[in-house]
């Protein structure tokens, strides 16, 4: 049995506060996190929900690891209904919070309704109150946010998420910001805390999770974290955090450029992990109980961008404002992010957004008279800055950029040059350098994301033999199938357990602290069976919600094969991808459910009578 | 005529495959650094070997077995059991996939190693290069 087994039930509406207990046949077959988190909010997802409704609900979740002393255990989800997508909405997020959550004595917290005037929730050991955040409410960032509410409530331990201005001005691709710079920061649910009125969640604890059989945890966890501080990924992560990858990436041509329409950036050191720990790293930080400390701490000493120590960027954050705008100032790349985190904009989105605003320009399609006067040209960071500060304020150009890509694409008569998918832009991980990427963003639940599988790094050797992924042609379509499939239902684990990705944590060492936190007693083949579990249960919330296969596409910008470079001429086989692909999991091809079969055997009858009720 | 490995004679025909291959003097012109292949025991191999590779600006300016493992001191070193070795330079296991998955320990700066990828990818591909004997009992 896991955990307080418990969430913190808020309607923001009326006020009240309860609790509300988690089945533990729940907890079994769908971990925790994110999946956990499918079961419970399936029955609020319903065809016609809109995200900013009152009756949306926001549920903050953690898994069964959450806490605890086990490897990179230190994330939580954050789920609902996005408002980019008006699908399924799952972010997560590492730092202090999740792990403070379930200090304070729940696993979660589920909030519906809305306040009636901004309010913020504040959970200490078990007792919790909404309190008035007036005098937050368009004052402060989302920095500014965590240390006044500390100060405010004399808990400088206290751990605080928190939205900025996007998300209290409902930006879709709005973020929820903690620690200091950890940020759940995809599919908007920032925005959707907006929408309710909620300012932010501030937690304290000091309860302790509980284990099964700690006398095999202790054990493990010992075991794990000393395999982990060994593990060379973990290395290349301390050394040169997530963006390590990008000369690699650089060189096989997985890495944009020029908003998905070159490959090969030649400044790449300049901008890489590697480049910036020669030149403005100064630290590194990390999350809860994690070893690997990929968290990026600079210094730039002088210059336009002169700033003291903080955040430095990650991985996507370089890149999207990095090679995608052909900016090579890391100065202002960490500008740039940091712009946006203050703000609660989601890097990926923005960055990507921005892309397409200057690739509209650069084609004649918008001009300086639709910008208030602003000319967008590759390089330009200013003008980046300048887009960023529009999109949050909504004013002027800055109303259709607050669209997001499609929005903004679809204003201006060029929705085939958004690279998005289902209204969430795409990560930056070329599917036309790794094939297999091109499944991974035409079937995440969440729009094109890279989170749902890395399988990126699988293309790269990150293989998990003992689930049968391997390392197939780069280039090719054949058995990526089935490898996405499970590699998928890898990484649904991770993010129900929650376990941040960046660890190269084995999968039977995933699953031997699993079974000693839960007491289940999981073979690896349910284990990995709850990861299927949660990936199909995911999919049927988004087929009743209106999602078919016609939804599992890809850009044109995607599947056009770029002229020169490590990927010349290479494009995904994206139907010959599918087709291997709904084989592997079950789905009808012709509709993109999951079949009733599958759902039956999953144990997901009512699912299966929701989806296929009208069907013989 | 295949050369065993690892052994004093391969490191030395390694090394002129590399001072050979016009794309690593390209994109090794900025490398500086050693480097020893650490053969950790394995079945019938009971003791560890080593080969030390000295790589400076796309050439490499000397090659040979060491009598002790020890007796280097290298900016990096690559170990792993014979077998791995031998699958990677028989082209059958990827370099970075063995380093992914626990299979070759790496020892260094991964600053360096991250910034001169494609250096590692060609020095890597030039180990395939080699005329090379393996040891049956072990050939991966």
């Amino acid at each position: 049995m896991t955990a307080h087994s418990r969430l913190l039930t808020v309607d923001l509406s009326s006020g009240h506060i309860g609790e509300m207990p988690l089945d533990p046949s729940l907890l079994r077959d769908f971990v925790g996190g994110a999946s956990l988190a499918a079961r419970l909010l399936y029955p609020y997802l319903v065809p016609g929900l809109n995200a900013f409704d009152p009756a949306a609900p926001l549920l903050f979740l953690t898994g069964p690891l959450t806490g605890t002393s086990g490897p990179a255990v230190g994330r939580y989800v954050v789920c609902g209904l996005s408002p980019a997508t008006g699908l399924w909405a799952e972010s997560n997020c590492g730092g202090f919070v999740g792990p403070e959550i379930r200090y304070a004595g729940f696993d979660g917290v589920l909030f519906t309704g809305r306040a009636a005037s901004p309010a913020y929730l504040w959970l200490r050991n078990g007792q919790a109150e909404l309190r008035d955040a007036s005098h937050l409410w368009g004052k402060a960032d989302t920095y500014q946010t965590q240390t006044r509410l500390k100060a405010e409530l004399s808990e400088p331990l206290a751990r605080v998420a928190c939205i900025g201005a996007a998300g209290e001005r409902r930006i879709p691709y709005a973020l929820i910001l903690g620690d200091h710079g950890r940020v759940a920061g995809r599919t908007g649910m920032g925005a959707v805390m907006g929408a309710k009125n909620l300012k932010a969640f501030a937690v304290r604890g000091s309860a302790q999770p509980p284990i099964a059989n700690p006398e095999v945890f202790k054990p493990a966890r010992s075991r794990a974290n000393v395999e982990l501080r060994q593990d060379n990924m973990t290395h290349v992560f301390r050394e040169t955090g997530s963006a390590g990858g990008a000369e690699y990436f650089n060189v096989i041509g997985a890495m944009p450029v020029r908003y998905f329409s070159r490959s090969g950036f030649e400044a790449v050191s300049s901008v890489s992990g590697a480049g910036m720990a020669e030149t403005i790293l100064s630290g590194v930080s990390t999350c809860h109980a994690c070893v690997v400390a990929c968290g990026r701490k600079v210094t730039i000493p002088g210059g336009p961008y002169q700033r003291p120590e903080g955040k430095g960027p990650e991985y996507e954050t370089i890149v999207g404002f990095g090679p995608n705008l052909e900016v090579d100032d890391l100065g202002a790349i960490t500008h740039l992010g940091q712009l946006c985190d203050s703000l609660g904009v989601d890097t990926i989105s923005m960055s990507n957004i921005i892309g397409l605003a200057f690739m509209m320009f650069d084609r004649g399609l918008i001009s300086a008279a639709d910008t208030g006067g602003l000319e967008l040209r590759w390089g330009d960071a200013r003008a980046a800055e300048a887009l960023i500060r529009m999109a949050v304020s909504g004013e002027g150009f800055g109303r259709w950029l607050a669209l997001g890509a499609r929005g903004l694409a679809r204003q201006f008569g060029a929705e085939e040059m958004a690279v998005q998918v289902n209204g969430l832009e795409v990560a930056y991980h070329d599917p036309r350098g790794v094939t297999g990427m091109a499944l991974v963003y035409a079937t995440s639940p969440r729009g094109a994301c890279h989170n749902q599988s890395d399988y990126f790094l699988v293309e790269i050797g990150g293989t998990v033999p003992e689930i049968g992924v391997e390392m197939l042609d780069r280039a090719g379509s054949s058995g990526k199938g089935q490898g996405v499939t499970r590699h998928q239902w890898w990484r649904t684990l991770n993010n129900s357990l929650v376990l941040c990705i960046f660890a190269n944590v084995p999968y039977g060492t995933a699953l031997e602290l699993t079974n000693a936190a839960t007491g289940f007693d999981y073979t690896a083949d349910d284990f990995l069976r709850c990861g299927q579990r949660g990936w199909s249960l995911k999919r049927a919330i988004n087929n009743r919600l209106g999602l078919t296969a016609a939804n599992d596409t890809l850009p044109g910008a995607l599947l056009t094969p770029l002229p020169d470079g490590a990927t010349a001429g290479v494009v995904p086989d994206l139907p010959a991808l599918l087709a291997d692909y709904y084989a592997a999991q079950g789905w009808d091809a012709a509709s993109g459910k999951p079949t009733r079969a599958t759902l039956l055997s999953l144990g997901l009858a009512d699912v299966a009578a929701d989806l296929w009720e009208t069907e013989t | 005529m295949p050369i065993p490995f690892p052994s004093d004679a391969w490191a030395k025909a390694f090394q002129d495959v590399l001072n050979s291959d016009a794309d690593y003097a390209r994109v090794a012109v900025h490398w500086e650094g050693d480097i020893v292949f650490l053969f950790e025991p394995e079945g019938a191999q009971t003791e560890s070997k080593a080969l030390y590779l000295d790589l400076w600006h796309g050439k490499c300016r000397e090659a040979r077995a060491l009598a002790d493992p020890a007796e280097k001191k290298a900016a990096f070193v690559l170990a792993a059991p014979y077998s791995v070795f031998n699958r990677i330079v028989q082209g059958k296991l990827d370099a970075m996939q063995a380093m992914m998955t626990r299979q070759l320990k790496v020892t260094g700066s991964m600053v360096v190693m991250m910034k001169n990828v494609s250096t590692v990818l060609r020095f890597v591909k030039c180990t395939t290069l080699v005329d090379t004997e393996f040891t049956p009992a072990i050939r991966g």
